[in-house]
């Protein structure tokens, strides 16, 4: 039943993706050069929506919040420096 | 209802549009699943089977990230289908054209319009984009929207460094075209 879940979930976040055209190398790549801000826009968004409706479900005690992501600073820091590189790279 | 199946067809959506439908995915999924959406992971899960064979006492592919059917695997076979769905809809489908494995004009202006430089230069940037994502705990889906709706600052952190790298990479793929 969970894997049910996440097939449809998944639908759900391919079908968004490729709507805000994150699925196409121009978008990502001028991101990186400032010339196209709909990846920030639409990253933005989603980050305010979700965070507006977890916390707010939390705050009505209707679910606790799953493990978050691990914080270590150094690590962190250097993935996202590694991450960078291949994402404005290749685009994807 | 007219409007919505027409906007539907929409090539490209209002990125607000489309990031409230990311929002409310991301929220579904803590609700229903008890999880947090994430797409790296999974290839790593897929990887950790090749990574067993070669380095059977490898403590990330035993303990971090165990090899098996996870439910982010489940979820990136959803993604797919969710894009090609998305595409179909805007009848952008490229499946079986003749230009499917290349067809971004930008793409082909900055490398040059040979396919096999595309598989060859998105294999070797995923390789760099997985291996960051390993040592930062997660990607852009994982990490920045799912961690940072949690308000964890390695999400901030990871947005940072991910930013900076990206805007150098752009500068030397680019150079005076930037």
């Amino acid at each position: 039943m969970n894997f049910v879940i996440a097939g449809i979930l998944g639908l759900g976040f391919g079908f968004s993706l490729n709507k805000a055209g994150l699925t196409k190398y121009h978008r990502i790549a001028n991101q990186f050069r400032f010339k196209d801000m709909m990846v920030m826009k639409f990253i933005m968004t989603a980050l305010a929506v979700a965070m507006i409706g977890l916390y707010a479900l939390r705050g009505l005690g209707m679910i606790t919040f799953p493990t978050a992501p691990a914080t270590y600073v150094v690590g962190n820091l250097v993935g996202g420096l590694i991450f960078g590189v291949g994402m404005s790279l290749v685009g994807y | 209802m007219k409007f919505i199946l027409n906007y539907i067809r929409k090539d490209t959506w209002s990125p607000y549009i489309a990031g409230i439908l990311l929002g409310i995915v991301v929220i579904l999924t803590v609700v229903l699943a008890k999880t947090l959406l994430g797409a790296s992971g999974a290839f790593e899960n897929l990887a950790a089977y090749i990574g067993k064979v070669i380095s059977p006492s490898n403590t990330y592919f035993n303990y971090v990230m165990p090899a098996g059917i996870t439910w982010g695997v489940l979820l990136l076979v959803g993604v797919f289908f969710g894009g090609m769905f998305g595409a179909a809809t805007s009848k952008t489908l490229k499946w079986g054209k003749k230009d499917a494995t290349n067809s971004d004009v930008q793409w082909k202006r900055v490398f040059g319009p040979q396919t096999w430089k595309r598989w060859v230069l998105g294999f070797l940037g995923a390789i760099v984009l997985e291996y960051g994502a390993g040592i930062a705990g997660g990607c852009t889906s994982g990490l920045l929207i799912s961690g940072g709706s949690l308000l964890v600052p390695a999400a901030f952190l990871f947005m940072g460094g991910m930013f900076a790298s990206g805007i150098i990479t752009a500068l030397i793929v680019y150079r005076k075209r930037y």
